[in-house]
């Protein structure tokens, strides 16, 4: 009898192996979008990102962008005809909680993905979404290996390595500094990221990088050798690719200890610094490369900012500008593949591989600027860079420095 | 030089923050014979009364906040002590390090759920008040001299009220036999919870300064410094006052001066090695008294 057992056993656990590898063959791709009862297709886009936790203002950013271009084109009938419908999970920021999101959103219908909102949970995804066949368009999602291996996930943003070019170039080229400090996290991707970068390109721009100061989640609390060390090498302007949290601590004690008369340059991840508790003090002068500025005189900006400062009482974030050009890239790139929900004549068939191809033909005027895509899913735009003067983050131009 | 000297007066900046934070753990060590893990997130609590009270009114004046982080930290503490670990009193000392770490992540997690995980800016009007002093190309920042003065003046007078006080001399007797202590009629619980409140209120006062000198607080804003300033009591011999004064400093110029001059990635790892150097040399710390176990 026990020996019955015993090869039951074993034959229940090859069973279960031989079913485990099956599931991981097939290719479990998505249906196209359904017709719904009223005759209309309805396209779930779903957002994953982090609502609460310290990362709460990214995640919210970028939701509160995107629904407010869902509501634009809902608004004016849907895109031929497709009305879009935004399902934002909430991620607290942790890549393992993002693939439950990510599970969840495709249990509840979803058919293009906007990734996460930050690089890690973005990655945990882009392997799922590949075996799914799905669209996946990350608005913030920066790093590198993000949408790496997967041909079907482009970006909105400018990937790490491109800020740190592109930050080198700007420097440089506005004539900022001749000797520049680095200050960076050096446990985290996104920073170590753009430092490399940043570096190599720095040498080319013959920008001399006289002291590199860094810092770990554990030490983010006292910079103050850091802040000295910065100020012994006679650097003009500091570099700082790190996130809004340690950047307010870093500036706060840079005026406290005597680090004046250095300009401050940071990217993407001190965007919403201002929601940080600093003193519109401590961020006076500070230069943030983006390629959005709410301040821009651009009639869809214009547009953009007051929908949304009326629907949440402040200004966008690049982050929020990222959001709601996501979805219109999605709008656009439904218009290309030639897809309509018009009442009799619903046509989505082979709705992914349409979408995905359309993406590296549509060109989009958007409000972080023109942008097309490359087949790895790069973003092709231009850059600028804001200064924050009284508290408000306006464009630079190189006429009002100095 | 100057930078040498600037990372000198960091060190000291920081290394006062801890001795205040080792002052605390000390006296509650040397008296009730138990490390109290949750005290650095009484710091923690600390730091958000002092902002919760500013947050109240534009014109209450620093000062207020400082009084009113006082007395909430004294009453937590002594509350603790009360709930937590005077029903532990004949337990073995496991049991009661154990439940401090629980009425550590407690504090922490009730925290998180007031206030939530972001993190807070720390301002307080009277440091404004206080500018910096320029020693050459050396700045020495108000926080730091005032910090330093005030940690050696709560040492002083924590050494005289031990020494030279009623209450002092019975906590003398209860750190030393608490059976005996009590048959020459000394209330051990009453000692015990006078000493949790003069801990606390010292971890109130570290609050300030951390605050003031850091300008941020989150939730976990207290569990590394408390083991920082626990490992600076371990140093200075524990249980000794002048002794966390000490290794406090040292601590944290050691830190500061790892960190400038070898790698901000090791200044921690070179910290806890000289603290194992000295353990090895020196078991009871600087300035422990050698204590021969009664049988």
């Amino acid at each position: 009898m026990k020996k019955f057992f015993k090869l039951l056993a074993l034959t229940l656990v090859a069973v279960m192996a031989l079913a485990s590898l099956a599931a991981c063959g097939g290719s479990s791709s998505l249906s196209d979008p359904a017709v719904g009862a009223d005759g209309k297709v309805t396209l779930v886009i779903g957002g994953i990102g982090p609502l609460t936790g310290p990362y709460a203002n990214y995640g919210l950013s970028v939701k509160n962008g995107c629904q407010i271009a869902v509501d634009e084109i809902n608004a004016a009938g849907g895109v031929n005809g497709i009305m879009l419908k935004l399902q934002f999970e909430d991620s607290q920021g942790d890549p393992e909680e993002a693939v439950n999101a990510y599970g969840k959103l495709i249990d509840d219908g979803m058919r293009v993905s906007l990734g996460g909102v930050l690089s890690g949970e973005t990655a945990s995804i882009v392997a799922a979404a590949k075996k799914d066949g799905i669209l996946l368009l990350t608005p913030s999602g920066s790093a590198l290996n993000a949408i790496a291996g997967n041909d079907n996930a482009f970006r909105v943003c400018f990937n790490d390595p491109q800020q740190g070019t592109i930050s080198a170039n700007f420097i440089a080229d506005n004539q900022l500094a001749t000797k520049v400090a680095v200050f960076y996290q050096s446990d985290i991707d996104y920073s170590n990221g753009l430092y490399e970068t940043f570096k190599t390109q720095a040498a080319t721009r013959n920008l001399e990088i006289v002291t590199t100061q860094t810092f770990t989640k554990d030490s983010a609390t006292d910079f103050s050798t850091q802040i000295n060390a910065i100020k012994a090498s006679g650097a003009d302007l500091v570099f700082i690719p790190i996130y809004a949290d340690e950047a307010a601590v870093f500036l706060s004690q840079a005026k406290a200890n005597g680090l004046n008369n250095v300009t401050f340059f940071g990217c993407d991840g001190i965007d919403g610094i201002l929601t940080k508790g600093v003193t519109n003090e401590d961020v006076e002068g500070m230069m943030m490369l983006t390629p959005f500025a709410a301040d821009s005189p651009e009639a869809d900006v214009q547009k953009f900012v007051s929908a949304y400062t009326t629907a949440h009482g402040s200004a966008p974030d690049q982050f929020a500008a990222d959001g709601y050009d996501a979805i219109y890239i999605i709008a656009a790139a439904m218009k290309q593949a030639g897809f309509s929900g018009e009442a009799g004549k619903v046509d989505v068939a082979n709705f992914q591989k349409r979408l995905v191809e359309a993406m590296t033909k549509i060109e989009v005027d958007g409000v972080t600027g023109n942008m097309t895509w490359t087949a790895d899913g790069e973003t092709v735009k231009n850059a600028m860079a804001l200064v924050y003067r009284d508290g408000v983050a306006v464009a630079y131009s190189s006429d009002d420095e100095k | 030089m100057t930078e040498f000297i600037q990372t000198l007066v960091s060190g000291l900046s920081l290394g006062s923050i801890y001795a205040l934070i080792a002052l605390g753990y000390t006296m509650v060590y040397g008296i009730a014979k138990m490390l109290n893990f949750a005290h650095g997130d009484i710091i923690m609590v600390g730091a958000y009364s002092v902002i919760s009270t500013v947050a109240l009114s534009t014109n209450i004046p620093g000062i207020v906040a400082v009084v009113v982080s006082i007395v909430v930290c004294a009453v937590l503490g002594v509350t603790i002590e009360f709930l937590a670990y005077r029903p532990l009193r004949k337990a073995p000392s496991l049991s009661v390090l154990i439940t401090a770490i629980g009425v550590s992540y407690l504090l922490q997690n009730l925290a998180l759920l007031i206030f939530g995980s972001q993190q807070k800016s720390f301002h307080l009007d009277f440091f404004d008040a206080i500018k910096p002093i320029y020693i050459g190309d050396v700045l020495i920042n108000g926080i730091t001299l005032i910090t330093l003065v005030v940690t050696i003046l709560i040492m002083i007078a924590l050494t005289i009220f031990i020494n030279g006080t009623r209450m002092g001399k019975a906590m003398r007797a209860v750190s030393e036999d608490k059976e005996a202590a009590e048959l020459m009629g000394i209330s051990v619980n009453k000692t015990i919870t006078v000493t949790f409140a003069i801990g606390s209120i010292l971890a109130a006062v570290a609050s300030v300064f951390y605050g003031g000198a850091y300008k941020y607080i989150k939730p976990t804003t207290g569990s590394m410094p408390g083991i920082k300033a626990f490992t600076a009591a371990v140093f200075g011999g524990i249980g000794s006052i002048p002794g966390a004064m000490l290794g406090g400093v040292l601590l944290g110029v050691i830190e500061q001066f790892a960190k400038a001059y070898i790698s901000t990635l090791w200044s921690d790892a070179i910290v806890f090695l000289v603290l194992v150097i000295v353990l090895v040399v020196k078991p009871t710390g600087l300035l422990g008294k050698k204590i021969s176990e009664k049988v």
